[in-house]
């Protein structure tokens, strides 16, 4: 059952396919800020580190929950203020969102609770450094100098504090965290 | 007894003798702590029972933990002894990269937690890097890192005219001898960090202008109308607060990722979010009158979404 949990929707599903775009209006603000990123070079970027860092050890088991997927679903907590819960939960229900994540095809299968789990994208999360982290930073920006919309010839410098906010360990993380340890 | 603090703000009273008679208890209990660490590491490197993965997990805890006591223990002798601490003392026994951040408040409680920088185009506020230090380090240092990242960005694009940074504004905490040489020295105007509380000339005259140009030695490498837009730009706190109200209202208020690497990472992605929502209001021509104005005398043009990315969505 456990497994089952972890099935991607792209994996299996019985239903009707429906096509995401027509769900979701041009003008759609997700839709506009989604559109905003250079997935391609960031997905390629981000897959180049973990190839160096995390190499895989072997080809067998399931395949795992695209890049894209993941790192939308990263950039879209913060835009919309979520949790990983939320942001998780509404990638399984909102047209908007699965857009953002660059899929294209919905196959119906009302079963099915998650597509992707926050503990993956808590995961996914745990790989990216620093390194990676402004790598990032710096394509977004060449993309956008590119377009011709921003130029770096006249810059501004400054800083702010941010303050450390706590980390709520509830019971569920405690039993994850020892059903996680070997 | 000791008391700190501004009345408006409610006094502090602190028994000193209380506090260094405890620490010097607890000190003189957490003595052997070091010999009794040594001794399970040594143990823990010839046990057999473990498997690998765990062994090293838990060695990795223990010399985590035995750096911070050492730390910590450190900081509590010059406690005892009536010195002052350093500035960057450790704060939180889990975390020693938070610092407390204590900017332009005297005798006020401080916050704790993080300083990051950023570098952004002051007319649409789209951030071009981030720099999150460990610590609570000097505006200044801020200054060369973070041009060096926006210059790997502008190494990244590969088409249309060579990018340059220009100049480079702050406020009175970037006014560095250094800082400034540097930029100088990278071809970069720093007429928008002031030099002092006088607000920064808005339309310089020519002799004004060939003055800054002599004065940073970039006199055959930045024309006179690169100065004045420099001039015009300048540094405007509304300006600068608002891209920060903008990440601030992306969670970046509060880091509620685990140690440095989590804010790097919380920080990263906020950027990144704000960055996108940016290029949005710049397509939609959703800009001020100044940056429409400052948009044209830089030369960049409106676009459509559609153009800077081919959706395969």
């Amino acid at each position: 059952m456990r497994f089952v949990r972890y099935l991607q929707h792209w994996l299996g599903g019985t239903g009707a396919h429906l096509q995401v775009t027509d769900f979701v209006p041009v003008m759609d603000p997700i839709r506009q800020w989604a559109d905003t990123f250079p997935w391609a070079t960031l997905v390629s970027a981000i897959e180049q580190s973990f190839e160096k860092r995390f190499p895989t050890q072997s080809k067998r088991g399931r395949r795992p929950v695209p890049i894209r997927v993941l790192l939308a679903l990263e950039l879209l907590k913060h835009e919309l203020g979520a949790s990983d819960e939320d942001i998780c939960h509404r990638f399984r229900t909102d047209f908007a969102v699965m857009y953002a994540c660059g899929l294209q095809v919905y196959q119906i299968n009302p079963s099915q609770a998650h597509f992707v789990l926050p503990e993956t994208l808590c995961e996914f999360r745990g790989r990216i450094d620093e390194a990676l982290m402004d790598e990032l930073i710096a394509i977004q920006a060449a993309a956008a100098m590119e377009a011709g919309l921003v130029s770096p010839a006249h810059l501004v410098l400054d800083t702010f504090p941010c303050e450390q906010g706590s980390q709520r360990v509830t019971d569920a993380t405690t039993l994850y965290k020892a059903q996680k340890k070997p | 007894m000791r008391g700190f603090g501004r009345s408006c703000r409610g006094h502090g009273h602190v028994f000193v003798k209380l506090v260094r008679q405890t620490e010097q208890q607890l000190l003189e209990r957490g003595k052997p702590i070091a010999t009794f660490a040594q001794q399970a590491q040594a143990r823990l490197a010839q046990t057999t029972v473990l498997p690998d993965t765990q062994r090293e997990r838990l060695t990795h805890a223990l010399t985590t933990a035995m750096s911070h006591h050492e730390q910590i223990r450190t900081q509590s002798k010059w406690l005892t002894q009536g010195k002052k601490l350093r500035h960057c003392k450790v704060v939180n026994a889990y975390d020693p990269t938070i610092a407390p951040i204590i900017k332009g408040k005297s005798n006020c409680p401080a916050q704790f937690g993080r300083k990051p920088g950023i570098v952004s185009e002051p007319a649409t506020g789209f951030i071009f890097a981030n720099l999150t230090p460990q610590g609570n380090p000097s505006d200044p240092s801020y200054g060369r890192p973070l041009i060096d990242k926006v210059q790997s960005a502008i190494e990244r694009v590969q088409t249309g005219p060579k990018r340059q940074i220009h100049s480079v504004a702050g406020d009175l905490g970037f006014n560095d001898p250094l800082l400034r040489h540097t930029l100088h020295q990278r071809g970069i105007l720093t007429v928008g960090i002031p030099k002092t509380i006088e607000p920064i000339e808005p339309h310089p005259s020519a002799q004004e202008v060939l003055d800054i140009l002599n004065g940073a030695g970039l006199n055959r490498k930045r024309t006179p109308h690169q100065v004045h837009l420099a001039c015009a730009s300048g540094y405007s706190r509304p300006v600068v607060e608002s891209h920060i109200a903008s990440l601030l209202s992306r969670g970046a208020g509060q880091v509620r990722y685990k140690g440095h690497p989590g804010a790097v990472v919380q920080l990263g992605m906020t950027v990144m979010a704000h960055n996108g929502a940016v290029v949005v209001r710049i397509c939609q021509q959703h800009l001020s009158k100044r940056a429409q104005k400052f948009r044209r005398l830089l030369g960049l043009r409106h676009r459509k979404i559609n153009e800077i990315n081919n959706p395969k969505n």
